[in-house]
């Protein structure tokens, strides 16, 4: 361990992966080494969110996920790189280095917990709390080529995870090794009176229960790059060969997921956010004789980044009156008919599966060219879990001819996060996972 | 979308926008809204849920108590006497 704590600032030159290190060089009691996603709260280190406005934030409180942590005997070593308040697919609106794929420097790493990814990548025996609200745990963790969960919602407590959408935020794990993932999610999940929405869980029981039966819906793979496509079927084969049944189902409202997901997103983050004024929490660096609404404005315009801001725009204009039953209200309404299908599919079908993104990692000349749209459709396949709160798991599920990662992303119904955390770990002993080269 | 409407979300956000940003954020925002359009053909669920599952109502026992030292929390602040300084309001 010592000599991984020691290597962390060579890493970091590399790939990126840290908005802080750790500057306690010293082991001591500790059992684990783990990193965290710089939304949650350190005490030992600042929290900025991958934002310009949080500069400088330093909370007096641990998130409970972290606490918990290093409580089970972990010693957080920093708080990796991340998109703005988790607003961006590919990690790339980071204000504090973007992390770089270990398969190809020149690609993403994938967002919003890309820093996390990349670091359950390249560093041995590591596990890294990510969070997701629309795709921002298995995203990365497809492009990385490791495991990633997103738990249900409520499983983890949200305390300290600095809100984007709040109905939406899920605290999970990042890890090469799915046995690491086994071990670590019952030390963060569980009720915590500081979250409400943590309260009403069932205990979660790692049983060994199995996924017999897969739904595979149809209408996604339209959307999907050929060397994704092809990958996923050869998985499908490989699943059929493991004992599971695999029919192909149709799933018509996923197409609805993505937009519903996005504005009830940005609604929710556009009043969350609205508490980053200069005032409480990292800059302050404003002219207190100015009248509040132009010190708030001056903070805001300068510090957000472009897509903060876009997304704040975005969700204050579907909030407004006159617009709201039109996009929030009928959001909502979307989201609970998507649970319903779901559901529907889970009486027949232990998972939904599907690739995870729609393509390897893209390189960073092609992600600046992106429009908004094309941007935001990347996430389409891992928006309908994420909305619907259910939770999810990307698994490596090949390599395209120049080695890029390709994952897939197994879903199931609330609270059944048992049968993911075992089928990820029987595939791990079926599937030839790589790791990327690593030299410093 | 129309100028005027771009100009009162961004007043409501708090952002002064620059010409610039005032033309991409229109067009960026026209295109997004486009695109959302297929909302508007989309089944709905029955009831009105804010959250993906019930959130029951937890409530802590009514005991005074400190979660934070508030004086650790104002180390962070633009302060007065242990009053935090903020902007006029007038």
């Amino acid at each position: 361990m010592k000599e991984i704590l020691a290597s962390l600032p060579r890493l970091n030159d590399k790939y990126s992966i840290f908005s802080c290190i750790t500057e306690d060089a010293e082991i001591g009691d500790s059992e684990f080494l783990f990193s965290a996603k710089d939304g949650m709260t350190s005490k030992d280190m600042m929290t900025r969110c991958g934002s310009k406005i949080l500069d400088g934030y330093r909370p007096t409180f641990d998130a409970t996920a972290i606490e918990r942590m290093r409580n089970a005997g972990g010693k957080l070593i920093g708080k990796c790189n991340m998109d703005e308040f988790g607003f961006g697919t590919f990690s790339t609106t980071s204000a504090y280095g973007i992390p770089k794929n270990p398969f190809d420097l020149e690609r993403s790493c994938g967002g919003s917990s890309g820093g996390s990814a990349c670091a359950a990548a390249v560093i041995d025996g590591h596990i890294s709390l990510g969070a997701s609200t629309g795709g921002s745990i298995c995203c990365p963790a497809s492009f990385c080529g490791v495991y990633g969960l997103v738990p249900t919602y409520g499983r983890v407590s949200r305390y300290g995870l600095v809100d984007y959408g709040n109905s939406l935020d899920k605290i999970g794990l990042i890890s090469s090794d799915p046995e690491r993932i086994a071990r670590f999610l019952p030390v963060i999940s569980g009720k915590d009176t500081k979250d409400s929405t943590s309260c009403g869980q069932p205990k979660l029981e790692l049983k060994g229960k199995r996924i017999k039966t897969i739904g595979v819906p149809e209408e996604p793979l339209a959307g999907v790059s050929k060397e994704v496509l092809s990958s996923f079927e050869s998985s499908l084969d490989a699943l059929r060969s493991m004992g599971i049944e695999v029919n192909r189902i149709k799933m018509p409202s996923l197409k609805y997921a993505m937009p519903a997901y996005f504005i009830l997103a940005t609604s929710e983050a556009s009043t969350n956010l609205a508490s980053f004024v200069g005032m409480r929490y990292g800059q302050q660096d404003g002219d207190l004789s100015l009248k509040f609404d132009d010190y708030f404005t001056y903070f805001r315009t300068k510090y957000f980044g472009e897509e903060a801001k876009r997304r704040i725009l975005l969700g204050t204009y579907t909030r407004m009156a006159g617009f709201r039953d039109r996009y929030y209200s009928k959001a909502l309404k979307v989201r609970l008919h998507i649970i319903e299908y779901y559901k529907k599919i889970f009486s027949e079908h232990d998972a939904v599966l599907t690739p995870t993104m729609p393509f390897v990692s893209p390189r960073f000349d092609e992600i600046s060219k992106m429009t908004p749209i094309e941007s935001y459709s990347a996430d389409y396949l891992t928006c309908p879990p994420d909305l619907a709160g259910m939770p999810h798991l990307s698994v490596p599920c090949g390599y395209n001819r120049d080695g890029m990662p390709i994952g897939m992303q197994f879903v199931t119904d609330h609270w059944e996060e048992d049968s993911l955390i075992t089928f990820a770990k029987d595939w791990d002993s079926a599937f030839d996972v790589r790791k990327p080269e690593v030299s410093l | 979308m129309e100028r005027t409407t771009v100009e009162r979300v961004a007043r409501a956000a708090h952002f002064a926008l620059s010409e610039e940003e005032f033309e991409k954020y229109s067009k960026d925002l026209a295109e997004i809204f486009d695109y959302f359009k297929i909302l508007d053909e989309a089944p709905e669920g029955e009831g009105y849920g804010v959250n993906p599952l019930e959130v029951g109502d937890v409530l802590r026992d009514d005991v005074p108590g400190i979660f934070i030292d508030p004086y650790e929390l104002l180390k962070d602040m633009k302060t007065y006497e242990n009053y935090v300084r903020g902007p006029r309001l007038l």
